[in-house]
């Protein structure tokens, strides 16, 4: 399992220490003098989504790659090697031959602003937990790492149930419903043709793989995945996987799935029962107990899918964090927007009274009781947390046509989940000590 | 005053929704709601409002019923219409109307549990009817609660014993729950007795995945053969992308006036977005059934446009013209001369001209020169489009025309300085200055006989002078290849096309056509499956001109070749 972001984070918990060591890396002079390339991120970028492959690529293929964090967008700085700018100029990424003393010209700025110098060592191995007969269109993220050119492996249920997380240092879930109850789509869908075919086939591999109902599997999932970041996974989630994830690990015990679901009804003292210490981002959540609502839970703030209760969509800002001493916060937000446009999704948005203390809000709504992107640690490992299905898609519904992201290719809400993406390839810099 | 129209009258509202009116005497308005209707229409809301409202408590009517609540509206007052409305429908509880106007009220405000209880009451009101079902469930479908529509629905199928008058309902909760086969048997059934509602069950159908069209096509498309239902799938399968599969589904329809309507309606929309083929099939269709010279000249415009000159004289035969002889050459006479130019019958078309010669407008006599012209050039007898050119007056040798008549008999330097001052901006002529710019020397004969074959419309001839020409003017030996290349894929001949393409590539890899040799032939490689030589062929295209202006193209075709982008 990569280092870095773990090192990272004890050293942020060891906070005195940790200062200074960060102060250090700061300070720290450039290790190479070989000509390198910067990969701007800022609005001189043509293609800020493939430029997360070319670099994911080059430290893939054991190149020294830097993520220069707020330094005109969060930009990468890369060798200058001619099958990087082959790959630049098929893609049509912007790059700029930076000379050895425009480089120490770069790292002066840097030292005395809020940015810093993130090595990037590892290309993580990544994982989508998605269902195998699954367009990549379906899923923003798999439409992010298709369009990059990033390589990921598909697993799905037989796959974590056979131990196979344990092969990947990064998992992504998306739209999957961890409580078994399939986002409730029963209440709109229950007679479309997609609909019975997907109980159908989640019923059969439940059957599989000795369960007796689809709760149950997708609760034993949830463990799992649970157990992948404590051991030192990094997870990454969107939409409806985030509340019902959370749901499904702090209700490992209880019935929460309606009686359609697994044949007997919610239990109706579920709130008191949930254990939420094992979650790891909510407590004390309130679910949704009538099974004709299409609601979970209160995590959500927008509830698209109750008329009565559902919210505007408005813009979410994301934080500024200090480079130098909150690398890991502030690689998530690397952008070249501040604002962006707010995009519904099963689940949207998270109410804050429902985050656990710790939890790193990374971007909110001013004034709204609801924040749109989190993070945090868990045991080894960190999660992160984006509302939303598609961000170029603000109200995607059932049956719409796939993103292009060629029509999209600075989408600043996809960069989100790419720097998701290429966070845990960072090193942490030898101490200067 | 729209947003207040479209209020006062759903368009998607099906007729039995609005049909059970019991009305009180509402047909001669009274002076005052005249006045207020007028001030509404002046935008002068809070002076009409007081006359509507003085109006409903003596003497309510649909027409003053509507004002208000176009007036409130507009004044973002909904909330206030409640009372009043409330004391009209007690007066006349089955009035359909006013309960319609009861739950849009509630809808505009968002009161969605108020609009439930206007609901119930409406049904106690009415038990027998099925309107407050159906508009209660269009509501809910529109405000995104289809799972309660359907609920409402198949209560209003308990109360009533039966669904009949709920099928349109049925049909547009069924589209917005992703249910599209039942959707589509309930639009059927819908269709069957409203044929007017194609367009309906069409935008509701529209968005059904590529898996599930096969089914509806079969359930529309199914026998026998209805109005409805045709036009319904032919729309849909317009908005995916089949406009032939739109014909066939319209041309099953019986030989009546309703079809040919039908067919000169989709002829027209065919015509417009230049799918002549289909325009002339769908005319010719109408015209068996309806026979007018208007719909005769349609046909005979799109078989012309389809490259069908032949059937212009049949569709339009001069015993059909008319008595009137300028009309006749007005209307008919440039349509049948340029279907013989574009056959090559000069003689025929001269003589045509001949017999309607007195009869020509002004600036006609030019245009039918031209086209005599033409059609001796493509019968290859240059001497009498010359001849022909002669007689249409002062610009003979200063034309266009002339121009091209020049560059055909290879005289180079006179067609270049005719054309120079040319302001035709087609294809056709971008490709003749584009050549004829590039090539050094005042004689061509050999790229005169290329351009002289494919104005004759042999096209196979055509490609081989250009590439002989190639040979004699390296200088534009490039824009000549690419010419004869695009011949040959026009022709479907890509084996042809490809060897072209891969002379200008190796051989004129600096030339500005080598971009789109590489480009096409890329794409037809990728077309016949080698994605490994289509990416090659990309990538250099890429990376070796990245100033083309054909570069998003070819990433375009990059992303679709490795698949991250979809498709379509």
């Amino acid at each position: 399992m990569i280092e870095v972001v773990k090192r990272y984070h004890t050293a942020m918990r060891t906070a005195a220490t940790a200062f200074v060591a960060v102060l250090a890396i700061a300070l720290a002079p450039p290790t190479s003098s070989a000509q390198r390339m910067l990969i701007p991120m800022d609005d001189g970028q043509t293609n800020h989504l493939k430029a997360y492959g070319l670099t994911y690529g080059a430290i893939k293929a054991g190149m020294q790659a830097e993520w220069l964090l707020n330094y005109r967008g969060g930009s990468f700085l890369l060798p200058d090697a001619p099958e990087l700018r082959r790959r630049a100029g098929l893609d049509g990424i912007s790059l700029e031959p930076v000379s050895d003393a425009q480089l120490a010209a770069i790292r002066r700025e840097m030292a005395g602003a809020n940015m810093e110098s993130v090595p990037l060592e590892k290309a993580p191995k990544i994982a989508v937990y998605s269902p195998p007969d699954a367009q990549p269109w379906d899923d923003a993220v798999t439409l992010a790492l298709k369009y990059a050119g990033i390589e990921f492996t598909r697993v799905y249920d037989p796959e974590v149930e056979k131990g196979d997380l344990t092969k990947y240092d990064w998992l992504h879930l998306h739209h999957e419903d961890f409580t078994g109850q399939y986002n409730k789509f029963q209440l709109g869908y229950r007679d479309a043709p997609w609909f019975r075919e997907l109980v159908a086939k989640n019923q059969t591999t439940a059957k599989q793989l000795g369960f007796t109902s689809v709760p149950a599997l997708k609760k034993d999932v949830a463990e799992k995945i649970r157990q992948f970041v404590e051991r030192g996974g990094f997870l990454f989630a969107m939409c409806g996987a985030t509340e019902t994830l959370e749901l499904a690990i702090a209700g490992h015990d209880v019935d929460i799935a309606g009686e359609f679901a697994d044949g007997s009804p919610m239990d109706p003292n579920a709130d008191a029962k949930m254990n939420w210490k094992r979650s790891f981002a909510f407590k004390d959540v309130h679910l949704e107990k009538s099974p004709f609502i299409n609601s979970m839970s209160d995590i959500d703030g927008h509830q698209v899918n109750v008329a009565g209760r559902r919210q505007p969509l408005g813009t979410f800002t994301l934080f500024n964090f200090s480079a130098k001493f909150d690398p890991v916060p502030s690689m998530l937000v690397q952008d070249h927007r501040a604002v962006l446009n707010d995009f519904y999704g099963v689940t949207t948005s998270f109410n804050k009274a429902t985050l656990k203390n710790g939890v790193v809000i990374l971007a909110t709504e001013e004034g709204a009781p609801w924040t749109k992107y989190v993070h945090g640690d868990y045991g080894k490992g960190t999660w992160t947390y984006l509302g939303g299905h598609d961000p170029e898609d603000p109200q995607h519904a059932i049956g719409n046509p796939p993103t292009d992201l060629s029509l999209h290719k600075s989408s600043p809400g996809y960069r989100l989940i790419l720097n998701n993406v290429l966070f845990p390839a960072a090193k942490k810099k030898p101490l200067k000590t | 005053m729209l947003a207040a129209l479209a209020i006062g009258a759903p368009a998607t509202a099906p007729a039995q929704a609005a049909a059970p009116a019991p009305a009180p005497d509402s047909q001669q308005e009274t002076p005052e709601v005249t006045r207020a209707i007028e001030l509404e229409n002046a935008g002068k809301f809070r002076d009409a409002i007081p006359i509507y409202r003085q109006a409903m408590r003596t003497n309510p009517t649909p027409i003053v019923v509507l004002g208000l609540e176009r007036s409130y509206a507009e004044l973002g007052m909904t909330d206030s219409l409640l009372a009043p409305l409330d004391s009209v429908m007690t007066r006349y509880p089955k009035e359909a109307l006013y309960h319609v106007v009861h739950l849009r009220s509630y809808q505009i405000l968002r009161r969605y549990d108020a609009m439930r209880v206007a609901f119930e009451r409406w049904v106690r009101d009415d038990p027998r009817n099925a309107s407050p079902y159906g508009t209660y469930a269009r509501m809910l479908i529109e405000i995104g609660q289809p799972a309660t529509a359907d609920s409402v629905i198949e209560r209003g199928r308990i109360a009533l014993g039966t669904a009949r008058d709920l099928q349109y309902e049925t049909a547009q909760l069924r589209a917005a729950m992703g249910d599209w086969e039942t959707s589509a048997h309930a639009w059927r059934r819908t269709l069957a007795n409203d044929a007017g509602l194609a367009s309906a069950a069409a935008y509701s159908l529209a968005p059904a995945p590529a898996t599930a069209r096969a089914a509806l096509r079969t359930i529309l498309g199914a026998a026998p053969a209805e109005a409805g239902a045709r036009r319904a799938l032919a729309e849909l399968e317009i908005t995916w992308g089949q406009p032939q599969a739109a014909w066939d589904a319209l041309r099953a329809l019986p030989s009546d006036t309703a079809s040919a309507t039908a067919w000169e309606e989709f002829g027209d929309r065919s015509m417009s977005e230049e799918r002549y083929g289909l325009a002339r099939d769908a005319f010719t269709a109408a015209l068996q059934v309806r026979h007018t010279p208007a719909l005769a000249l349609k046909a005979a415009t799109a078989a012309l446009r389809a490259g069908s000159p032949a059937q212009v004289l049949t569709l339009t035969p001069q015993s059909e013209w008319g008595a009137d002889a300028a009309t006749a050459a007005r209307d008919y006479l440039p349509l049948h001369v340029e279907a013989l130019a574009a056959m090559g019958r000069g003689a025929d078309a001269e003589r045509l001209v001949a017999k309607y010669d007195k009869y020509l407008a002004p600036g006609q006599h030019e245009r039918m020169a031209r086209l005599l012209a033409s059609a001796w050039v493509r019968a290859g007898d240059l001497q009498h489009a010359r001849t022909s050119l002669a007689a249409s007056g002062v610009d003979a040798d200063s034309s266009d025309a002339a121009g091209l008549l020049a560059l055909y008999e290879g005289r180079l330097d006179v067609a270049r300085r005719l054309l120079r001052t040319s302001l035709d901006q087609s294809a056709d002529m971008a490709l003749v200055m584009g050549i004829v710019s590039r090539v050094r020397g005042d004689n061509a004969p050999q790229l005169g006989a290329a351009f002289l074959a494919l104005a004759r419309g042999d096209s196979t001839t055509a490609a081989q002078k250009f590439v002989e020409a190639a040979a004699q003017h390296p200088e534009a030996a490039s824009a000549l290849l690419i010419a004869a290349s695009r011949i040959h894929a026009a022709r479907n001949d890509t084996p042809g096309a490809i060897a072209l393409w891969r002379r200008i590539v190796t051989e004129q890899g600096d030339a500005p056509e080598a971009a789109e040799a590489e480009l096409e032939w890329a794409r037809a490689l990728r077309r016949s499956g080698d994605t490994q030589g289509a990416t090659a062929h990309l990538e250099h295209l890429i990376l070796s001109a990245p100033q083309s202006a054909l570069l998003p193209q070819a990433r375009r075709e990059l992303e679709l070749l490795r698949g991250s982008t979809p498709p379509g």
